[in-house]
């Protein structure tokens, strides 16, 4: 029996991360992916909104500055925003790099303008994430929830509300749950 | 607003404290006991809501054997932490200092928000503008709701510390006298009473050392409790300067009352007796706004109305600001920036035998556990879905009178195979009884082994393989109907099995034979939640453990006793909350 090679929805690399064809990602020099990460249909990642460098710090920058960096076992669902946050600093507008580590998923719809987003952590639909807020690990974002700049959410806790304030912590036997290998297995159909 | 089904189990501990003391009763407690089998479990309850948790909340006692759920475990705190620093917190400085953090961490007073510094300053522009350093005066900004110190008159010198800064702030920027100044104010003055200086006037002049405190001064209710403290302190030393009672204030050993009750006892009983009837000083009140006193002027109330009235309800605190403040704030320029309380990470034990079932590491980085006995690793996870896969997009509801049936998932953790059985009663309770059929009551769940051990103990991953075959053709023989007795699909470690349930009529009026007992006493609208059809099952789980003893210093015979396995069950309620009836 051949092997149709058809085109299917996801493109997968040689890391195993499978990229939706319908999603708009810009700027792919400046963003890395881990490996096994799953990006959806109409996903939007800005790699172009990049730090500005100042003519006095370029020797120091070696290859691609990077302007998202993703781990391994990420989710982006359908129709979510990746933008890396840009404040303006001693008189200047720059964009600073968005880090996420690993086995995050982010639900539809979602804007994250997060400065950093630690392991395990689950974000609802509908959510926003402000500019240089700073998530740790295994946390659970409820859907809807809009987090204000700047803060910081401590790992173990259920955020939600607008502004988002820590409803409740994350019990000890739901550490497991945030796995998403499984989820990766189940995305089918190259 | 769709429906996800979902299993709650109930904690044991509830059971032994139900209300079952009958004083007088003559009936023997081995009745009573056989009641509480009988009894089944009613979901509906209201006492059952705080019994029924998912099993990812739930952990579980290792020496006890028992599960144990949030509200039957003793929480004892690892580690005090910000949680908008990260910064941790010992224990003594929470106990001196108060449980918020103390450096900058601070909340909007309007929205809750955190804060942040910056400087008022503009920012610089040109050449070298990302060197240049700003040192202006700092506020605290809001990027949520766009709120400034500013508008509550507070600017920093420091942008660090900003805790101490702003205790010594007003809302308006005039300063506060904090309780320690006060403090010292008053030992100033109550050294030097002594030799109060009094000119020919009669007017005791302001000593050296001391402050300028207005007696007719606002206290806020913090100072002012302090300073009525003090000076009811100083009335009672005064007032019975030799009553036997030389325990008021922290005067200790050296005060004149004790000294002389000392003294009496050396030089015999008739001169002590003598010194108590003396007659005790009359105790006078508070004078001015320095001992505490606090004079409501019903000018003050006039000018709240006025502002009330000129500014409008807009420029009022809301219920939920107000609580945050730890003052009486009535406008929202009275409003101060809040610091963050102060998170903990704990540890849990269990209540009955001490045990400690979980245990974070205390450092905050840190989000590993050093201990964490969680029942999801221990007893058998129970996942629900419908038997024939709803159609995408609509709202599945279950149609009254019309038998649907459910597949139930037992995974088993353990590493040795556990029999299950499970029983519920023929009808739901509640006032909508839907009817439930469970088509396989016993069953055994295989090990929670890897398959390369598995493949390895069979002697080759053929043998496997074609047991694998075997038993899905066993279950595909029942896949298209379900049958009584058999369970549906095998896996590794884990089973379904179908559940039939036929839903009942949400008809409130209806022929009277239809109705249930419950719904003939109480035939009110029908309530929130009652449209859900929740199942109690009861399950007993069974299976052979390996006897696990501590020391291993194993004679031959000793070791033989230990490989004798160890018959083990445990039987607990759940409640399965499968779907939700149609209303037509």
């Amino acid at each position: 029996m051949s092997k149709k090679v058809a085109k299917g929805e996801y493109i997968e690399t040689d890391t195993g991360n499978k990229v939706s064809r319908r999603s708009q990602i810009i700027g792919t020099t400046n963003i890395i992916l881990g490996g096994k990460t799953v990006i959806q249909a109409e996903v939007i990642i800005r790699g172009d909104l990049l730090r500005t460098l100042s003519s006095s710090t370029s020797d120091k920058s070696s290859g691609n500055p990077v302007a998202v960096a993703i781990g391994r076992y990420c989710f982006f669902s359908r129709g979510c925003e990746l933008r890396p946050p840009g404040k303006l600093y001693r008189g200047s507008f720059s964009h600073y790099p968005l880090k996420i580590a690993d086995h995050v998923f982010v639900g539809p719809s979602s804007i994250i303008e997060a400065a950093l987003i630690g392991s395990h952590v689950s974000i609802g639909s509908n959510c926003v994430i402000g500019k240089f807020a700073i998530i740790k690990d295994y946390v659970r974002i409820l859907d809807g929830t809009v987090v204000p700049p700047n803060m910081v959410i401590p790992s173990f806790s259920v955020v939600g509300g607008r502004p988002g304030r820590v409803v409740g912590e994350v019990a000890e036997g739901e550490v497991d749950g945030f796995d998403l290998r499984e989820v990766y297995r189940r995305v089918g159909n190259s | 607003m769709s429906f996800t089904p979902y299993t709650y189990f109930q904690c044991p501990c509830t059971e032994s404290n139900l209300p079952t003391r009958r004083l007088g009763e003559s009936t023997p407690t081995g009745e009573e006991e056989s009641d509480q089998d009988d009894r089944t479990f009613d979901p509906r309850a209201p006492r059952a809501n705080y019994s029924l948790y998912p099993l990812e909340h739930l952990l579980y006692c290792e020496d006890c054997h028992q599960i144990r759920c949030p509200r039957c475990v003793l929480d004892e705190i690892v580690t005090w932490y910000c949680p908008n620093c990260l910064f941790e917190v010992p224990s003594s400085t929470v106990k001196s200092e108060g449980n918020r953090c103390t450096r900058s961490c601070f909340q909007c007073p309007i929205c809750v928000a955190p804060l942040s510094v910056s400087s008022t300053e503009a920012p610089p522009e040109g050449l070298g503008a990302e060197h240049a350093t700003q040192s202006g005066p700092y506020v605290l900004n809001c990027a949520y709701c766009t709120w400034s110190s500013k508008e509550i008159g507070i600017q920093f010198d420091k942008p660090n510390g900003i805790f101490a800064q702003l205790s010594k702030i007003q809302n308006g920027g005039k300063p506060i006298v904090t309780p320690r100044e006060r403090r010292k104010d008053r030992e100033e003055r109550t050294r030097d009473t002594s030799g109060s200086t009094m000119n020919e006037d009669g007017v005791v002049e302001d000593l050296p050392g001391t402050m300028n405190l207005d007696p007719h001064e606002q206290l806020d209710a913090e100072s002012q409790f302090s300073n009525l403290k003090a000076f009811y302190q100083s009335q009672l030393a005064d007032s019975s300067p030799a009553s036997a009672l030389g325990f008021t204030g922290e005067y200790g050993y050296g005060s004149p009352g004790a000294l002389s009750r000392i003294m009496g006892l050396y030089t015999g009983g008739s001169f002590s007796e003598k010194k108590a009837k003396s007659k005790k000083g009359a105790m006078r009140e508070a004078q001015d706004a320095l001992e505490g006193l606090q004079i409501t002027s019903p000018a003050s109330e006039e000018k709240a109305v006025n502002r009330l009235l000129s500014e409008g309800w807009e420029s009022t605190a809301s219920a939920a600001q107000r609580k945050e403040q730890s003052h009486n704030a009535h406008f929202v320029s009275d409003l101060r920036p809040i610091a963050h309380l102060l998170r903990t990470k704990r540890s849990k034990r269990c209540r009955t035998c001490r045990h400690i079932l979980s245990k974070p590491e205390s450092k905050v980085q840190t989000t590993r556990f050093r201990i964490r006995l969680v029942a999801l690793n221990y007893i058998p996870s129970i996942s629900i879905k419908p038997l024939q896969p709803a159609t995408l997009g609509r709202e599945t509801f279950l149609t009254p009178m019309k038998p649907t049936q459910f597949l139930l998932t037992f995974k088993n953790p353990l590493f040795d195979s556990v029999k299950v059985n499970i029983a519920t009663p023929a009808s739901t309770p509640g006032r909508f009884a839907s009817k439930v059929t469970i088509l396989c009551p016993q069953f055994e769940v295989g090990a929670n082994t890897d398959a390369w051990e598995e493949a390895l103990r069979e002697g080759g991953g053929k043998g496997t393989e074609r047991e694998k075959k075997r038993t899905k053709a066993e279950a595909s023989e029942g896949q298209n109907q379900a049958e009584a007795g058999k369970i549906w699909e095998r896996g590794r470690n884990w089973v379904s099995v179908v559940v039939e349930v036929l839903p009942a009529d949400l008809k409130i009026a209806g022929p009277a034979f239809m109705r249930s007992e419950e719904l003939k006493k109480d035939d009110g609208p029908l309530r929130e939640d009652e449209d859900v059809v929740e199942i109690p099952v009861f399950v007993r789980v069974e299976w052979e453990a390996d006897a696990a003893h501590d020391d291993t210093t194993g004679l031959t015979a000793a070791s033989r006793d230990k490989e004798v396995k160890e018959k083990r069950e445990l039987a607990y309620w759940c409640v399965l909350g499968v779907g939700k009836i149609a209303q037509d």
